[in-house]
């Protein structure tokens, strides 16, 4: 297998502070004739210089055919990698190696231009990609019926919306003849038909032996697509290797970090009248244990904390369990009926317990409400409260691949009869399968 | 298609997409100029001849400059037509590779493409005034007389001068961002110290020599020379010219390859 990336003690050091004028220029050569440092001030604009290492001494190969996921905290280097593999930028120092026609996907739609219409800006997007005119005629229709986007692909793309928008430019890329490309994050725009089709055609390019590298913070996609995983911590690499161990230890470490979170989540998205309001909800399993990840057939308990500022008759409480990817509502369980009607005022707390959750391993986010006791006016609406996410059978991180559709798994019965011939009953309507 | 080899260099494209990848870019300066105007590329042709109006009642009727026996219309419209194309490039030029900084930041491609773009669609602004030109020549039933055989040699060198001072700002610009003023109302100025609203021959002695530091003076002189009064140019002040403008436009050339690295990181 030969190497299609090869990177070798790479260091990236990066400037900040705003764009420099000539007055700056002549400020800094002074002080650097006067052996002062780097870091000038200038008496009316402020700090004007700071270095800051976005890559520090970085090395590693990737194999031709290979699906890498890059991982890693904000900042911690991704995006400055693609950018030395596209050839964006450049390292301070050390080489970075390449093997191919790289094509990169760097935030939206690059080199789109708002007043042109799709077309033009297809064919300036593949041009910018290396294609020439010719090329682009051949694979025009299959760029524009992949990104679906035929009814608008002569409308200015100043009218599109991000999602098609992102779904162009993806379209664009994956046309342009790549050997290696380089995806960041652009799945997150687009619904969830989309997603599966483009993750679909990144897992066909790595099939026929061209090399991906995905940066994402979705490790259930990492984990998909990916046979190896490097992990960027701080502008050096903490990990590379396989992908199950390496997600695993990653999982693990965002997970402490995401029930940390539990409680600033509550405070986005609030609507209604106020009278009653959640404090706090935290999630746990059966045995008490506070918990982000729970398994098929877990028990999930829900225990909220909320404080009502006056007297309230009746309150009932909603909670909601949505699928992150899909917006879809599993299930609501709501107190209503359910003898805990009472009337509340100051702090109190309401547990909500889901005995065997049947629900497949995905990402689920809660959506809670306090309600009066019809149903009519809301106290307290939390569109995005915490999320967990449901793990499989598997061991380790094989349990965060699912393969398979649904969101719940539903106990089902299989009778199989092998070579029955069903005879013709003109009484009863039978659903045909077949050609006609 | 391509080497599949190891490489620390970016990958070469072939001049077919480097082409059209200029001549999108060019496309879309000139449709984003004139789509949605009223005259188009009219407004071409409206800059030189209304400079040319008010040259002709400031500097022939108020000023009383001489024009060497052509008429002064067509001596200061024959000059203004080179001037603004080489203004105008260098003026938008100038914020070009700012103004696209986001395909700069996000996918690689030869970052001169998008100065010379905006030199490429002034092209067709040159190709409409020149229209305008030729009817001025037949307004004032001027002679061609094959001296005019040596246009081609004055674009040129117009073409490697305008070319050359706009890699130059593009490139300075982008890491030094007041160069942008400076070229704005430095061109400004320069039109003045151009032999264009005067002939060369109107600048006393002791002046001449600045004059003819200006690679402009060769350029727009000797057009002048063979256009409108069909003569032999001064070969002297085309040679200076020329040797500046060939120095210019290499400089330019290396100033520009060796920093476009690191656009993407400042821009």
């Amino acid at each position: 297998m030969s190497i299609a990336i090869q990177l070798e003690n790479v260091t990236k050091r990066y400037r900040t502070g705003r764009s420099r004028t000539i007055v700056d220029l002549v400020a800094s050569s002074v002080a650097d004739m006067r052996g002062q440092t780097t870091e000038v001030h200038s008496a009316t604009r402020g700090k004007i210089d700071a270095t800051i290492h976005a890559l520090r001494d970085v090395s590693f190969e990737v194999k031709e055919g290979a699906g890498l996921g890059i991982i890693g905290r904000n900042g911690a280097g991704k995006t400055t990698l693609l950018k030395m593999i596209s050839r964006v930028t450049w390292p301070t120092s050390g080489t970075v190696r390449v093997a191919g026609h790289v094509v990169s996907l760097i935030e939206l739609g690059a080199g789109f231009h708002p007043e042109l219409t799709g077309r033009e800006n297809v064919y300036l997007g593949a041009g910018l990609f290396g294609l020439t005119r010719k090329e682009i005629d051949r694979q025009f229709d299959a760029i524009v019926s992949f990104a679906d986007v035929e009814r608008l692909i002569d409308t200015p793309m100043k009218r599109y919306s991000s999602g098609l928008y992102a779904r162009l430019g993806f379209s664009v890329a994956i046309h342009s003849n790549p050997d290696i490309v380089l995806v960041d994050e652009v799945l997150s725009v687009g619904d969830a038909s989309f997603r599966r089709r483009a993750m679909e055609a990144l897992r066909s390019l790595i099939a026929s032996g061209k090399t991906v590298l995905f940066i994402s913070h979705d490790m259930w996609n990492v984990r998909r697509l990916c046979s190896d995983i490097l992990w960027m911590d701080n502008g050096s690499v903490r990990a590379y290797g396989e992908a199950g161990a390496i997600a695993e230890t990653y999982m693990n470490e965002v997970n402490l970090q995401a029930m940390q979170n539990q409680a600033t989540s509550l405070q986005s998205h609030r609507g209604g009248t106020g009278e009653v309001r959640f404090e706090h909800v935290d999630l746990y399993t059966a045995n008490g244990a506070p918990s982000a990840r729970f398994a098929q057939n877990d028990t999930l308990v829900i225990r909220g904390s909320y404080v009502a500022s006056k007297a309230v008759e009746s309150p009932v409480f909603q909670v909601a369990i949505v699928d992150i990817d899909t917006g879809v509502v599993v299930t609501t369980a709501s107190t209503a009926g359910r003898n805990t009607a009472t009337t509340v005022q100051g702090p109190g707390e309401i547990e909500i317990r889901f005995t065997h959750l049947p629900l497949r391993p995905r990402q689920y986010v809660l959506r809670l409400s306090i309600t009066d006791a019809f149903q009519l006016a809301s106290y307290d609406v939390v569109t995005a409260g915490p999320r967990f996410a449901v793990t499989g059978q598997g061991a380790g991180v094989d349990s965060l691949a699912d393969e398979q559709d649904g969101l719940v798994t539903l106990p089902f019965e299989v009778t199989h009869r092998p070579q029955i011939r069903h005879a013709t009953d003109s009484t009863q309507i039978r659903h045909r399968l077949g050609t006609d | 298609m391509s080497s599949k080899q190891l490489s620390d260099k970016p990958e070469r494209i072939s001049i077919g997409a480097y082409f059209e990848l200029f001549m999108n870019l060019t496309r879309r300066e000139v449709k984003g100029r004139y789509s949605q105007s009223l005259f188009g590329a009219g407004w071409a042709i409206a800059q030189p001849l209304a400079t040319m109006a008010v040259f002709t009642l400031v500097f022939a009727r108020l000023g009383k400059i001489p024009s060497g026996g052509a008429p002064y219309p067509l001596f200061a419209y024959a000059a203004l037509v080179p001037w603004f194309f080489f203004s105008n490039s260098v003026m938008s030029g100038t914020m070009s590779l700012v103004t696209y900084r986001n395909i700069v930041t996000k996918t690689y491609f030869p970052r001169e493409i998008v100065p010379l773009a905006q030199v490429g669609s002034r092209l067709v602004d040159i190709t409409a005034a020149s229209g305008l030109y030729v009817l001025l020549m037949l307004y004032y039933q001027l002679a061609v007389t094959p001296w005019a055989a040596l246009i081609p040699l004055f674009l040129l060198l117009l073409l490697l001068f305008t070319v050359g001072v706009t890699l130059a700002t593009s490139a300075i610009n982008v890491f030094y961002r007041d160069v942008n003023p400076v070229v704005q109302i430095g061109l400004q100025l320069w039109l003045y110290l151009t032999p264009v609203a005067y002939p060369l021959s109107a600048v006393p002695d002791r002046y001449r020599p600045f004059f003819l530091l200006n690679p402009l003076t060769g350029v727009v002189e000797g057009l002048r020379a063979v256009l409108v009064f069909g003569r032999e140019p001064e070969w002297g002040v085309v040679a200076i010219s020329a040797g500046l403008i060939v120095t210019i436009f290499i400089g330019a050339l290396i100033l520009f390859k060796s920093t476009d690295k690191y656009f993407a990181d400042v821009i």
